[in-house]
């Protein structure tokens, strides 16, 4: 039964919303935002939002300053009637630049402002081109520099980088992404289900009054509690291709051609991964199985028992039903995490073995592309909330339990 | 460790008073005329700190370069602000630190690929007119390394220092004959796997050559130096996974880095090894063979370029004396310093010829490492080289490990590099 909150109740809730709609509202609506725009940090005229024209004067007035400077020392060679038309166009810019000195922030300019620019720089380009035509035979400091420069000026106007779905479009066409998703899945359902069966063993060991049972749960969980980048290195050590133990004891059984195949092959490094995730992440399975297990009635085993149900039936038909909720449950927390397996492949494989965590990360920090990198982040918060949603109404999970 | 909390404290005060002394622009003020001339020994309470971001340096000479540059100043003190020593993860720290537009760093050090990516971003301010006002031509410095910090048309750059991959060979197994076709540069990488055929298991080695094939940087590195600059990408990926698959390398060449291929060469496990400089001084301080072992050779289609460059925080309060820090260190002092205190390659071509550190330095004597110094090749040079080297790297690492053939990373070589 839900009931309505009186006005008094919802300002007591009111900083909790407050909180939640600056802490995670704000990071996600902004993630979504990035994704319509080119937004790039390494290119100034990408590097932020711009959903209007507006014009950069510091670049403007540094490239300015540079042809002057550079002037100085074309003047050095040529005669006296192009000393003076340098002095003349030097003179211009400096006069034209003057109002741009020391501003930092970006302008937008009225039309004719921007015009008045662009002419400007069409002017300058001109005249210096001119003077270089005239002398042919003197050997000029910068004439390559010129034309850098002024092509560098002109991108001192910004355009406005809204791009609308073009990122998205881009998704459906990378092929790194795609492969990416590949291995995120495949990752995510080969872990995830192996972790089941053996959380699931765990659990129904740790779930006996056996004497010293306390003292398995605790020591079972000790993987779990090892920073997933500590016990990446651990497995790094463990999979080398020289001394690795695993990798060693796995060549000698013949699972595979030789040492080094762990973490130098794609389907080695997958393995290695697994296994790794598998190693850390069984015990958290198990604790979440575990208590699940002991939800269940007593007195439905002693009755199966009496029934004459042997222990498979009794598995199957009355601790498997009962625990649905508590497995839906654990296996939905333990498939978000997996999807989003960042620490673990960038550690281990060096980030050869690509999840999408780790190709929004190269895309974002690695080369700058903030937009598209998003997109590939929204993309993977799609696939997450296409799970959830499929555990929710499809499979009835309880994540949170209502009192309706 | 110690030395560091009075730093921080002393930071805050100069901070605290700086502030207190209102905003004076440090481009033309000259240094107070009250203040005392003799500072060096009292407590430097009016000082100014510049801070330098820079990886930390297994040698002293880091150190010592800044030392003498706080020695040399009355106005400047210079603070190292200590970075991690994974590249990749100290340019992600620069960039959050610089994008912010924060002024937490005065002069940073940079690796020679990420200049262009830097200037392009607006992240560090250009430094032409601070050379002229210095009397500095682009020609005193080392060609390579300037050329790297050059961005639509302007100058943003000094070397720290240069680097170039060169070949370490084990003189005491190769016969002198090889010895000299090495030295000589004259050779192809058929030849060098000939040689670690033959020589391999001589005086306890395991391994004939070890280089860096990991999927990282230094991938592009050696591709670059197997491709000859990228001319021959066919042939010199063919050698390069003919080189990995063979009995020559260790089996987990492709997880190889610097670390392993110093450490297997410097253990006396391998008779050839690609690496830095700085492998020469490993051997000396850490290695169980010696010195008068090792001999150095020109890489069959020269050696790339790589190293560390000085720039300047475009945000920074303190733009005078960032360049005042920059010119110290680039220039002829802090050069002989890093190169004598610290084996570098001086990046100050003036350096090169000073008596004190051809003396001070071996390997700047040695014929084989002369020849590799004329020889040396860039790496692709572009605004958006993190993304060319990602690609590159995908493309020859699934090539080398067996999942790609030739022809489609031929292709996917070629597109990267277009950009």
């Amino acid at each position: 039964m839900v009931k309505r909150m009186t006005f008094k109740q919802f300002l007591f809730i009111l900083p909790l919303l407050v909180i939640i709609a600056v802490f995670s509202i704000y990071p996600i609506v902004s993630s979504f935002v990035y994704t319509v725009f080119d937004y790039r940090i390494y290119d100034q005229q990408y590097s932020s939002l711009y959903v209007s024209s507006s014009f950069n004067p510091a670049r403007f007035y540094e490239n300015c300053d540079y042809i002057v400077y550079y002037l100085q020392d074309e003047a050095t060679v040529v005669d006296e009637a192009g000393k003076a038309e340098i002095q003349a166009i030097s003179n211009e810019i400096s006069a034209f630049m003057a109002p741009y000195q020391n501003q930092t922030q970006n302008q937008t300019l009225s039309g004719p402002e921007a015009e008045k620019i662009e002419s400007f720089i069409a002017t300058i380009g001109q005249r210096l081109n001119t003077v270089y035509n005239q002398y042919p035979n003197a050997e000029f400091y910068h004439q390559e520099d010129m034309p850098i420069l002024l092509e560098d000026m002109q991108k001192s106007f910004i355009q406005p980088n809204f791009s609308g779905i073009s990122n998205y479009q881009r998704l459906f066409k990378d092929a790194r992404f795609w492969g990416a998703l590949g291995i995120t899945a495949l990752f995510m359902v080969v872990s995830v289900s192996l972790e089941f069966v053996l959380g699931m063993a765990l659990a129904l060991i740790m779930n006996k009054a056996i004497k010293g049972i306390g003292l398995v749960r605790t020591t079972a969980l000790i993987p779990w509690a090892i920073p997933t980048a500590v016990s990446a290195l651990i497995w790094m050590y463990m999979y080398d291709g020289q001394s690795g133990v695993v990798s060693n004891i796995f060549a000698a059984v013949q699972l595979i051609p030789a040492p080094e195949t762990m973490l130098s092959t794609f389907w080695g490094m997958v393995g290695s991964s697994i296994i790794s995730d598998v190693w850390k992440t069984t015990p958290y399975m198990a604790l979440l199985l575990l208590a699940g297990l002991q939800t269940i009635d007593r007195g439905l085993y002693e009755s199966a028992a009496i029934d004459g149900s042997g222990t498979v039936n009794t598995f199957f038909r009355i601790t498997l039903p009962l625990m649905k909720p508590s497995i839906l449950v654990a296996l939905l927390f333990r498939m978000l995490d997996a999807f989003r397996v960042y620490d673990l492949l960038y550690i281990l494989t060096r980030g050869s073995l690509e999840s999408l965590s780790v190709y929004a990360y190269k895309l974002m920090i690695g080369q700058g592309y903030y937009g598209y990198g998003s997109a590939v982040v929204v993309a993977m918060f799609a696939c997450v909330a296409i799970i959830a949603f499929v555990f929710v109404k499809v499979l009835g999970a309880e994540v949170v339990g209502n009192d309706e | 460790m110690k030395k560091r909390i009075p730093a921080f404290i002393l930071a805050g005060f100069m901070a605290l008073s700086l502030a207190a002394c209102g905003t004076t622009p440090a481009s033309t003020a000259p240094p107070p005329a009250s203040q005392p001339a003799a500072l060096s020994a009292a407590p430097s309470g009016e000082k100014v700190v510049i801070k330098f971001a820079a990886q930390g340096d297994s040698t002293p000479a880091t150190q010592a370069v800044l030392d003498a540059f706080n020695a040399s100043q009355d106005q400047y003190t210079a603070e190292w602000m200590d970075m991690t020593n994974d590249s990749g993860a100290m340019r992600e720290q620069l960039i959050t630190s610089l994008k912010a537009g924060s002024a937490d760093y005065d002069v940073v050090s940079l690796d020679v690929v990420w200049a262009g990516e830097f200037a392009a971003a607006g992240y560090i301010d250009p430094i032409d007119t601070y050379m002229k006002d210095a009397g500095l031509s682009v020609s005193q410095f080392n060609a390579g390394s300037m050329a790297s910090g050059k961005y639509s048309a302007k100058q943003y750059v000094l070397p720290f220092f240069p680097d170039l991959g060169i070949l370490y060979f084990r003189k005491d197994i190769v016969s002198a004959e090889d010895a000299a076709k090495l030295e000589s540069g004259d050779y192809t990488y058929a030849d060098l796997q000939a040689m670690a055929e033959q020589y391999k298991g001589q005086e306890g080695t395991t391994d004939g050559f070890v280089y860096q094939s990991s999927q990282y940087e230094g991938l592009v590195c050696n591709a670059n130096e197997f491709t000859g600059n990228w001319q021959d990408i066919k042939g010199g990926l063919e050698e390069m996974k003919a080189m990995t698959d063979s009995a020559n390398t260790p089996a987990d060449i492709l997880n190889y880095t610097e670390g392993e291929t110093a450490n297997s060469f410097i253990k006396g496990q391998s008779v050839f090894s690609r690496n830095w400089p700085y492998q020469w001084g490993s051997v000396k301080a850490e290695g169980t063979i010696t010195q008068e072992q090792v001999g150095i050779a020109p890489l069959p289609n020269g050696g790339s370029v790589g190293g560390w460059l000085l720039a300047m925080n475009k945000n920074s309060a303190n733009k005078e004396g960032a360049w005042e820090l920059m010119k110290f260190i680039a220039t002829e002092e802090g050069q002989k310093i890093m190169s004598t205190q610290g084996g570098y390659l001086p990046g100050f071509n003036a350096t090169l010829e000073d008596a004190d550190v051809v003396a001070g330095n071996e390997m700047l004597g040695m014929p084989g490492f002369q020849n590799a110094m004329t020889t040396t090749i860039a790496r692709p040079v572009s605004a958006e080289y993190s993304k060319v080297s990602d690609a590159l790297q995908q493309a020859i690492y699934k090539y080398l490990s067996g999942s790609a053939d030739i022809d489609t990373t031929v292709t996917a070589v070629e597109d990267a590099l277009k950009g």
